[in-house]
């Protein structure tokens, strides 16, 4: 009892008195996962309208592919993602690996199946007479999937929720693809886990308890929005 | 007449539930297609509005048998797809259908009836040459039916519209011609009195029964009864319409009498003189058609045709029982 309890004592500590440093690592921290949320977003959620309500040969092995998608080890996504950001490979020109934009573009990669899969399980949802009055309206794409996302806003928001929840609590394929240099690539969750590595334990949970605190503002928030009354319009 | 064509209706393509090869609609009238349930009715308005199979037209506004309202309120729901010129269509046509108040309020809200009401609104407001209706007066109570259908009528002056029902009240209240529409196909198609009143055979017969429709104008309301002008006769029949509705009166052939004595001192209210002009003995009722200005059918059995001993040309009297007879109003000046 007396480790935990220095554990908890080193964690107070450590908030009042990292200051700048941990400031640094949350606004990183917000901003890569706040940035790879949105473009997952943006591309899976419409993906996964059309590929809710889509009736085309190939949709379940593409359905598949989304499902795979959401389950595929975030430590293999990052190697993935390195191999071709590293100087030799494919998209080595670009110079981006160790960076921020590396981290984004590894988070958007685990972010976009998520969204898609979930938003399209709710389209799948729709009840046939939504369906069959879709069809009978005869909306332009853009039209009709905007109908369909606020049909089945707490889907949408559900979504989000998940995506943000992947990426942000992420950590094999960001420190893979990102190295955890301070000052430069260290979010949260690599931060968390350089602190255990090096036995800071009261670091490491003050860090873990700033996560939470995180997750837990973005899913209240999602939560509400997920209960307000969203009608076309 | 111009008509638009409609070629190889099959659906689907290697187990038909319809299979028609051709059906063509006159512009500017309202088709029928009646029949019963799993005939293929609804199918076969999906394939017209190009929702399966090739051959549609995708510009057809299209009313499903349930139209789904979406999140949001009527108003949301009733311009949806409507451009501006239709919007101020659709308010038009929400107010005279009874839900203009319910616009501001959630779609979730209404009835079952007002979402109809509401979804007819939208699908009349679209600028469509073409109007496609399923069953849409199913969830409505006689009454609001024929407002309704006044309202349909009247939008629906000038453009075609292909409407889908198993209800002989709706097919007389909004039908120019009916197809009777059985396991996919259509067996017989034609003005929707002279379908209703004279099946082309036995299995149509025993779908759409045998009916009389006569179109006359209300005279005077007289208790639970109307008196409708019909031609030259008067005809009592139950409804509650004021004078000068327009109306259509249908009555079965089973509650036509025919005599060939003096029905004068009679109670009977509805009886008129008239020349047999056909008999078709064609299952276990007699067809008995007689011109009484206009033609009625009688259903009554071989042995009443061998007492009566009528045959064509023969003068006789037709009764019809008032309260066996109902009035139904219809759009177009009521």
């Amino acid at each position: 009892m007396e480790f935990l309890g220095d554990v908890i004592e080193d964690a107070f500590a450590f908030l009042g008195n990292s200051g700048g440093q941990l400031a640094e690592v949350l606004l990183l921290t917000l901003i890569v996962a706040g940035v790879a949320t949105a473009i997952g977003v943006a591309i899976g959620v419409p993906f996964g309208i059309w590929l809710g309500l889509g009736r085309f040969r190939g949709r379940a092995f593409l359905w598949t592919l989304v499902n795979v998608g959401m389950a595929i080890p975030p430590v293999l996504v990052g190697l993935l993602v390195l191999l071709l950001l590293w100087s030799d490979g494919p998209l080595g020109s670009l110079g981006i690996l160790f960076t921020p934009a590396a981290m984004v573009i590894v988070q958007v990669a685990l972010a976009t199946p998520i969204a898609a899969g979930v938003t399209a399980g709710a389209v799948a949802s729709l009840s046939p007479d939504a369906r069959e009055q879709l069809d009978a309206l005869h909306l332009a794409p853009v039209r009709r999937g905007r109908v369909v996302a606020r049909e089945i806003w707490p889907g949408v928001t559900a979504a989000v929720a998940a995506a943000f929840g992947r990426v942000v609590s992420e950590v094999g394929a960001v420190l893979i693809v990102g190295g955890n240099i301070l000052g430069e690539t260290r979010v949260l969750t690599t931060a968390i886990v350089q602190e255990t590595r090096q036995a800071r334990f009261g670091a490491a949970l003050a860090l873990g308890f700033v996560l939470l605190v995180i997750a837990f503002t973005v899913n209240g928030t999602l939560t509400w929005l997920q209960f307000r009354e969203r009608g076309i319009g | 007449m111009a008509e638009r064509r409609f070629e190889d209706l099959r659906w689907p393509v290697d187990d038909p539930i319809v299979d028609i090869p051709e059906l063509s609609v006159e512009l500017g009238e309202r088709l029928i297609i009646f029949g019963p349930n799993g005939a293929g009715k609804t199918t076969l308005l999906r394939l017209i509005a190009a929702i399966e199979g090739e051959g549609g037209t995708p510009y057809a506004s299209y009313l499903p048998q349930r139209p789904y309202l979406f999140r949001g309120t009527c108003r949301a729901n009733l311009y949806l797809g409507l451009d501006n010129a239709d919007r101020t269509k659709a308010d038009d046509l929400a107010e005279r259908l009874g839900v203009g108040d319910r616009l501001p309020d959630q779609a979730r809200t209404l009835s079952s009836g007002e979402r109809m009401r509401l979804s007819i609104a939208r699908t009349l407001a679209v600028d469509s040459p073409l109007v496609l209706l399923d069953e849409p007066l199913a969830p409505l109570d006689l009454r609001d039916r024929e407002v309704v259908a006044s309202v349909i009528v009247d939008a629906l002056e000038g453009r075609t519209g292909i409407i889908v029902t198993h209800d002989r009240d709706t097919a007389a209240m909004l039908g120019d011609r009916l197809a009777v529409m059985i396991d996919g196909k259509i067996l017989q198609i034609g003005p929707v009195s002279e379908v209703l009143a004279t099946p082309s055979d036995d299995t149509v017969a025993e779908i759409v029964g045998v009916s009389n429709v006569v179109d006359g104008r209300v005279l005077a309301r007289r208790g639970a009864l109307v008196e409708v002008e019909w031609g030259e006769h008067r005809f009592y029949a139950l409804g509650d319409h004021s004078a000068g509705t327009p109306v259509k009166v249908l009555f079965g052939g089973e509650a036509v009498g025919v005599h060939t004595g003096d029905l004068e001192g009679s109670s009977l209210r509805n009886r008129f003189r008239g020349v047999v002009t056909e008999v078709r003995e064609t299952g276990r009722l007699a067809e008995v058609v007689i011109d009484c200005g206009s033609p009625v059918v009688a259903l009554i059995t071989p042995g009443s045709l061998d007492t009566l001993n009528i045959n064509e040309g023969s003068e006789v009297q037709v009764s019809v029982k008032a309260t066996a007879a109902r009035a139904v109003a219809v759009g177009g000046g009521a």
